[in-house]
């Protein structure tokens, strides 16, 4: 039982960590109804503007944290004044179509800047490690969770319970509507992928934590796909609920499957739960329901 | 108008002795590959060490090519892709004569498993590799059943070998050590495995964890909490690159999870890279290499009492000074001056066998497949003056090394000094009784 509910809480941890990337593809989707491929570079762009502040230009965490993030957003919402914005009006799928080129475009700026090196991150936050006789749950992964539900809480709120929140939902329901009533949809997008770009990077900044940082560590991002195929393209909860399924089964997997002989199953766990999700409810748990009529 | 018609007929005989004889000179061709980009990281340090190599052996001071012929060569960054590996080289053989295109080089696994047939029994080519599959060059495989291919180091069953043996030596503890391996889901990472296996179980050690743990890991909580599930009191880590961020990832969580545990590993994961990506976490670590690890951190800390050692830092600051000096950490510097090595090795050895093959009158893909049989080598002192020879097909010297890490204050910030250190002499695997 202890071993059992240490592999779920590290599993949390982490789930809690891909959920913050669910919630980033959520509420561009929700707004858009585009589904932002380039999520993994858009995740190491992030972590290495951060990593200029912290490492490179020696700032104390607590400047080069918000700076890191501030260049995240303003890169985010470039990106979108650039490539997205032309789009506006257009099918969703080129949208999408935009942000699978991004993808590669992102990835060869990084390299052609950074490099392919591997960068060695340490964010020394003080020891929180949780270390009794039946648990052990390192610092890090704790810190990551922290970080990350403070920021979904932070997203949640500015979207419920600020004008510039009910704007973006106004925009999320209807852009033409909401242009009607004097919203600017435009400048609501961009504001949309900059709160993405910023919830992103600090995603990538904890899990760079983990290890270390290199134009490759994007493939994180890819976790992102089955936690919103799994909790609902455009549920805000979903996203939460579907990091937390995808984080405890890759948990799971490695701690009772793998052993027993199915050797890289982790790996394909949560692929395996998104399918069974999706035969059972195609839009997702929390998805909304479309009924097209034809 | 005697002496013009003369003078004409003569230019005439030499143009008709001279010049078909120039067409018809052999040049003497090779091309090498190395992962210089792709998912292994940016490696441009293979590159430069063989284009300075190369360009030195045929230098007057580098012996002039083969005793005076230019050799030409070719260089090709196969990005990690045995696809590309193998496109090239059918590209090189389709563009070159067999009389002209002497040998070849590659360094994956991957690259040379679908070239079996090509290189060993179609064209009968040299091929000198980075490999050091057990598969290929262990006793499964070896010069009877791959005759063409050659490693330039130690297979990875015998590495791991070696460390299981390492454990056997100097383990205090009572009843059977226990070791867990962790390796990656991939050619490279399960090379070895079921020979170490055997081994360890003929020594008496207790194989208690086996876990596959992949590049694309977020963390690496859960492998290290099954290590210590298993109560695993040594931990060999193969199948990686030492560069990697998985790497950083699972040492930095082992080394706080698996406190009391030995972590240990095999070539590619002992060297200078990992102090700089690991940091910390990597003191301590016990490894075994192919090559003479001498790249400290800083690099003027690096103690020359190797001639090699001497001569590739003393080379590389001649051909390579901006690079030598740069910041380990920032493109455009050698990171780990092995990766360095391994493109002027590749250099050295080709000159060397062309050299061999040359002196004995047989400039062929034969001759040099017999210099190489042949070849008994002291590689220019790499291994501290012992010498090999190929009869296994393989550079059969390893060593072992410990990790010797400290991180001291540095503007304001901690950054890792150290480096790894032999803990024994060089092992010839040939003659030793496993």
């Amino acid at each position: 039982m202890t071993d059992l509910l240490q592999t779920v809480g590290t599993g949390t941890l982490i789930g809690l960590v891909y959920a913050l990337l669910g919630l980033c593809v959520v509420v561009i989707f929700k707004a858009s109804e585009a589904f932002n491929f380039a999520i993994g570079e858009f995740l190491v762009v992030g972590s290495f503007l951060f990593y200029i502040m912290f490492f490179d230009l020696n700032l104390p965490i607590f400047i080069a944290l918000p700076l890191g993030l501030l260049a995240a957003g303003i890169v985010g919402a470039l990106i979108e004044y650039l490539t997205i914005k032309p789009l506006l009006g257009r099918n969703p799928i080129s949208m999408t179509m935009i942000t699978l080129g991004l993808w590669f475009f992102m990835r060869a700026c990084v390299q052609l800047i950074w490099g392919s090196d591997t960068y060695s991150f340490f964010l020394d936050l003080p020891d929180i490690t949780l270390e009794t006789e039946q648990f052990f749950f390192l610092s890090d992964p704790i810190w990551a969770g922290i970080f990350s539900i403070l920021t979904f809480i932070l997203v949640v709120f500015f979207l419920f319970r600020t004008r510039w929140g009910l704007a973006i939902r106004a925009v999320s329901e209807d852009q033409a509507k909401a242009m009607a009533f004097g919203i600017n949809a435009r400048f609501i997008l961009m504001i949309i992928w900059a709160i993405s770009s910023i919830c992103i990077a600090v995603a990538g900044v904890m899990i760079s934590n983990f290890g270390a940082l290199a134009a490759g560590s994007g493939i994180v991002g890819l976790r992102a796909i089955p936690v919103v195929l799994i909790g609902g393209m455009d549920s805000i909860g979903g996203a939460l609920v579907g990091g937390l399924i995808i984080g405890i089964c890759e948990s799971l997997a490695g701690a009772y499957i793998e052993p027993m002989g199915l050797i890289g199953f982790k790996d394909v766990a949560p692929y395996f739960v998104m399918l069974i999700v999706l035969f059972i409810r195609p839009y997702g748990l929390f998805g909304t329901v479309r009924i097209e009529r034809v | 108008m005697k002496k013009s018609v003369l003078f004409g007929l003569c230019f005439v005989l030499v143009l008709f002795l001279a010049v078909p004889g120039a067409i018809s000179a052999k040049e003497i061709k090779v091309l090498s590959q190395f992962p210089m980009s792709g998912i292994a990281g940016s490696l441009p340090e293979f590159g430069w060490g063989y284009i300075d190599g190369m360009n030195w052996v045929n230098s007057k001071e580098g012996g002039s090519g083969v005793n005076g012929k230019p050799i030409k060569w070719y260089l090709e960054d196969m990005r990690y892709s045995p696809t590309v590996e193998i496109a090239n080289f059918n590209k090189y053989l389709a563009a070159h004569s067999k009389d002209e295109f002497l040998m070849a080089t590659g360094y994956i696994t991957g690259g040379l498993k679908p070239l079996i047939d090509k290189v060993n029994k179609e064209e009968k080519i040299p091929w000198l590799d980075g490999s050091y599959s057990t598969e290929i060059f262990g006793d499964e495989g070896g010069p009877t059943k791959f005759p063409y291919y050659y490693s330039l180091g130690g297979t990875y069953g015998n590495q791991l070998k070696l460390l299981m043996k390492w454990i056997k030596e100097n383990d205090k503890g009572k009843g059977a050590p226990k070791v867990g391996l962790v390796y990656s889901p991939t050619a490279w990472g399960r090379d070895g495995i079921p020979e170490a296996k055997a081994y360890a179980k003929k020594l008496g050690l207790d194989v208690v964890s086996e876990i596959e743990y992949p590049y694309t890991a977020t963390d690496a909580t859960n492998e290290c909490m099954t290590l210590r599930k298993a109560k695993a009191q040594y931990v060999i880590y193969h199948g990686y690159s030492g560069a990697g961020s998985y790497t950083a990832s699972f040492f930095k969580t082992a080394k706080k999870i698996l406190k009391e545990v030995q972590l240990m590993g095999t070539h590619y994961t002992s060297g200078r890279f990992p102090i700089l990506v690991c940091q910390a976490s990597y003191d301590g670590y016990v490894g075994v290499a192919t090559r003479p690890f001498f790249d400290s951190v800083p690099r003027s800390k690096t103690p020359m009492d190797n001639p090699f050692v001497k001569f590739v830092h003393d080379f590389a600051k001649k051909y390579r000074p901006k690079e030598y000096v740069a910041h380990p950490m920032k493109p455009g510097g050698i990171k780990d001056i092995f990766l360095y090595v391994e493109g002027l090795s590749y250099a050295l050895m080709i000159q060397k066998v062309l050299v061999e093959a040359d002196n004995a009158g047989d400039l062929t893909r034969e001759g040099v497949k017999k210099a190489l049989d042949n070849l008994v080598w002291d590689f220019n002192g790499m291994f501290g003056g012992k010498t090999f020879s190929y009869k296994s097909h393989t550079i059969p010297m390893l060593r072992m090394y410990k990790a010797k890490v400290v991180m001291v204050d540095m503007d304001g910030k901690k950054v890792p000094t150290g480096g790894v250190y032999p803990i024994s002499d060089w092992i010839n695997t040939d003659e030793v009784k496993w």
